[in-house]
């Protein structure tokens, strides 16, 4: 049987090098997500930049030495980053090769009907797709990791030095990476076409018969269920978990539109009907005859037009998502920020300015790094040492229990995020180890009121700081005039001093463009990866339509009537596909911003329009151009006559 | 081998006929109401028989053939074939009886585009999980008239000479009856007489069992019994008719 598989791979080469490139492209994205973190793994820093703590232990955890770098020049940042590049490709690619063979499928219901009548059971004809997509899967796979392994040294050359990996990166042994890699790809060709082999089994000989390829749009009552027990789940998701941070927004605006995704493709039989004929009301009263071809070559086949968009709806769902989430995240540090600091001006650096006429209150809080210890795990933390007296007259520092004075000797203040992480209360001890490789244990004075961008996680005595950090500087002060002295001319009298507002505005816009090169990293594989997968389907789907463009001449369509339908449907494709998008981009904004804000008042709203509109842009100019080039080529190629044969 | 007349009368009297219809009804239900295809036929088709059935457009003569031959489920009534119903057979118990039992020939000649001629022909032997002998199916081609075609490809050959292709397939099994429908549909009248002469020769030297849906009179003309449809009912028949006979029966139909 395999035999067969072999010549329908080859004979229908158009729809299989469309499986082909879309998985060797994920893989490629997978294998060099899997070798970079291979690069990062087997990066040691100096060894004199370590520190060796014990983890507390109990509740089940053994304690353990782990070792801490000391400095920030870790790759932990790049990890992460990695593995969230490694999730989206990942996501992506199975969701267009499960679009992409559920699409090979439907364009060949006759020829698997055929086969049921001339003998083959339903097993018989899962496994010959099956066995197909283990062909393509095979050799896209190999040809993803090998190029995934030349193209290895070249990430780590951008990646080494940069901001999240600041040292130098070596490539690894590729060849546990690469496998998983491979492996990754295999199953995830396999898991996409599963269903498209369950679907054609459940082909019958009586297709066989059929003149009309279509397939029914009907779907059946578990796959509803399923679909809207997925958005249920997206939106309970973003109502319970609520971000304080950017950081905490990002994976959020990742999975939760995944998993929409997901949900909306399953209804997807059910909704494109319905939004493709709302997008064609237009088109059918402009045009005379390719407006309604296009909406009824859309509307009469649900299920090819939904396999057309889903990469469409994917990318547009994902990237809006991310970029409308972190873009609401910085809004949200902006007010965060301007919430949490009272002094009305800011003086940047450690210049003492507490002698200038006019200044009454300076607090000038010493930035420090220590190692955190709890019962499974050590991390380097950021902490402040603060005057309580100084910091509570100059920022809003309020304690939600206990008492900021004591805050003398070993003592902390802990924020209330981490408070509610860790387990913290007043009297609590939380053992620590300063960069000294001083061992203390603070105990918790006070959980304060959080405050990012402002306060870090662990406030300390200024005079514990000093002592274990001696050669620390303020890189920042927060500044308030005597009674009646006007900050403004003040502010230009003092050294690296801004009015407060503009710290503020400085910082937000430095949480945006620290967010940038995250969404560069994040986005752009993704991007890359969709754009391929876009051009890839409409390529495709084109190209399987040879005999109806030329039958279409044959009634007398002119090639430019045909071009058209071919525009206005893809048109009504991308159209469908980004309505989807945007409804689950503005679905996870709203959520999120409605879950970052809470009690914020005042918080500004900046939509990245340019970027939003360029993606949307971007994915449609896609999909047009790609289903018109192979239309152009075929109406070049064909005359009408051909459709005779 | 005999070369005598076709058996008479249609029942042969103790083995079962090749093919059963028993109170055959079909309703198709859509959003635009409820279609009567068949609305009760009853009918038994003997071995070595070769039977055209005829009707007006719409009288559920496909219908019926695709009952017949197990691809769609009457609503009501039972298929027999060779003594066994099909009524209750799981998909996989009537793939193998289909396959084992039935061949088809239809006016779209069904050949799978990226096989050979020979891998085409081969393919109902392969898909049973048998190696096809290469004599087998080079035996049935020159049966068909097409040897030395083995290594094209369907887009390669005449209309007639895929017709005879899939028949060459359908003979490979040895199936004991043959679902045809409008066999001769898209072909010159020359070329059918060649593809209605195989199906004639299957009856007369195998003692298979032809069932040919048609609307041409001359075609239904190589059958012994001509079956009329009309509404979903048998509406009379007639034995070795000629083809005039048979055009004034139609039109009598239509009218």
């Amino acid at each position: 049987m395999f035999y067969l598989s072999r010549q329908t791979v080859s004979r229908h080469r158009s729809l299989y090098a469309g499986s082909f490139v879309a998985l060797a492209v994920g893989v490629f994205l997978l294998g060099l997500a899997a070798t970079a973190t291979a690069a990062t793994i087997a990066y040691k820093g100096p060894a004199s930049s370590i520190i060796s703590v014990m983890t507390l232990g109990g509740d089940g955890a053994e304690p353990r030495r782990m070792n801490v770098p000391m400095s920030g020049e870790d790759v932990s940042g790049l990890q992460v980053v990695l593995s969230m590049v490694g999730t989206i490709s990942g996501f992506i690619t199975i969701f267009v090769i499960a679009s992409t063979f559920a699409f090979a499928v439907a364009s060949r219901r006759r020829e698997l009907g055929l086969l049921r009548l001339v003998g083959a059971t339903p097993r018989r004809v899962r496994r010959m797709v099956l066995g197909e997509a283990l062909v393509v899967a095979v050799a896209a796979s190999l040809t993803g990791a090998v190029l995934a392994q030349l193209a290895t040294p070249l990430l780590l050359r951008k990646a080494s030095y940069s901001e999240l990996a600041p040292v130098k990166l070596e490539p690894a042994a590729p060849w546990i990476p690469l496998a998983i890699a491979v492996a990754a790809g295999l199953l995830v060709a396999m898991l996409g076409a599963r269903s498209a082999a369950r679907r054609a089994g459940r082909v019958g000989p009586i297709d066989a018969l059929r003149e009309s390829a279509l397939e029914g749009s009907r779907i059946g009552p578990v796959r509803i269920i399923f679909g809207l027990l997925f958005m249920a789940g997206a939106i309970t998701m973003l109502t319970l978990i609520r971000p304080a941070t950017g950081d905490g927004a990002v994976p959020l605006a990742m999975f939760a539109p995944m998993v929409m995704v997901i949900g909306l493709t399953l209804l997807a039989p059910l909704i494109v009907p319905l939004v493709g004929r709302l997008w064609a009301l237009p088109l059918v009263a402009w045009t005379r005859v390719s407006g309604r071809l296009a909406r009824s070559n859309v509307v009469a086949a649900p299920r090819r037009t939904a396999s057309l968009a889903a990469p469409i709806l994917a990318i547009s769902a994902i990237a809006g998502s991310i970029v409308l989430s972190l873009s609401i995240a910085a809004d949200t540090a902006g007010a965060q920020i301007r919430d949490a600091v009272k002094a009305p001006i800011v003086v940047t650096g450690g210049a003492d300015v507490s002698r200038f006429p006019g200044v009454e209150t300076v607090d000038a809080g010493l930035p420090l790094q220590l190692v955190r210890i709890d019962r499974d795990d050590a991390q380097l933390e950021d902490a402040e040492g603060i005057d309580p007296v100084m910091a509570t007259r100059t920022r809003d520092l309020v304690a939600l229990s206990g008492d900021l004075r004591g805050l003398t000797g070993n003592t902390v203040a802990v924020s209330k995020e981490m408070s509610g992480f860790e387990n913290y209360r007043v009297g609590d001890e939380v053992p620590v180890t300063f960069l000294d490789r001083t061992s203390v244990k603070l105990r918790v004075v006070a959980i304060v009121k959080d405050a990012f961008g402002v306060n870090p996680s662990l406030l300390l005595p200024l005079d514990l700081v000093r002592a274990h950090a001696p050669k620390a500087v303020p890189d920042r002060q927060f500044v308030v005039p005597a009674a009646n002295v006007d900050p403004a001319p003040l502010v230009t009298r003092l050294p690296n001093a801004q009015l407060a507002t503009r710290w503020e505005a400085d910082q937000a816009d430095g949480v945006r463009k620290g967010n940038q090169l995250g969404l560069i990293l994040l986005l752009g594989p993704a991007g890359f990866y969709s754009a391929i997968a876009i051009a890839n389907t409409l390529l495709m789907g084109s190209l399987q339509r040879r005999r109806e463009f030329v039958t279409s001449r044959l009634l007398g369509a002119t090639p430019a009537q045909i071009r058209r339908m071919v525009l206005w449907e893809s048109s009504l494709v991308g159209a469908v596909a980004l309505s989807l998008g945007t409804a689950i981009t503005i679905t996870v904004g709203v959520l999120i911003r409605h879950a970052m804000t809470a009690g914020l008042i005042d918080v500004p709203l900046t939509v990245p329009w340019g970027v939003l509109l360029g993606i949307a842009g971007l994915c449609l100019i896609l999909a047009i151009g790609s289903a018109l080039a192979p239309t152009a080529y075929i109406l070049r190629r064909s005359e009408p006559s051909a459709a005779v044969d | 081998m005999t070369a005598t007349a076709p058996s008479y009368p249609t029942v042969a009297p103790i083995e079962p006929p090749a093919l059963l219809l028993d109170g055959i009804t079909k309703t198709y239900r859509s959003k635009a109401g409820a279609v009567d295809a068949l609305r009760g036929v009853t009918y038994q088709f003997a071995r070595g028989s070769f039977t055209a059935v005829m009707g007006p457009s719409g009288s559920g003569k496909s219908t019926l053939l695709q009952c017949a031959a197990g691809l769609d489920q009457p609503t009501n009534g039972t298929v027999v074939l060779n003594g066994a119903p099909l009524g209750g057979l799981s998909e996989v118990e009537l793939t193998k009886l289909r396959r084992a039992e039935m061949g088809f020939v239809f006016q779209a000649y069904n050949l799978l585009p990226s096989l050979t001629v020979y891998d085409n022909v081969a393919l109902p032997l392969r898909l049973t999980g048998r190696r096809p002998s290469r004599s087998d199916v080079h035996r049935v081609l020159e049966q068909v008239g097409l040897e030395g075609k083995a290594k094209r490809r369907p887009a390669e050959l005449s209309g007639g000479q895929q017709q005879r292709v899939a028949i060459a397939r359908a003979l490979i099994t040895k199936p004991s009856v043959f679902f045809a429908d409008e066999p001769t549909g898209a072909l010159d009248s020359g070329t059918s007489r060649q593809i209605l002469g195989l199906l004639r020769e299957a009856t007369d030297r195998a003692g298979q069992t032809v069932v040919m849906v048609t609307h041409d009179p001359v075609a239904a003309a190589y059958a012994e019994r001509v079956l009329f449809l009309s509404d979903g009912l048998l509406a009379g028949h007639l034995d070795r008719a000629t083809p005039a006979q048979i055009a004034a029966s139609m039109s009598d139909l239509e009218r």
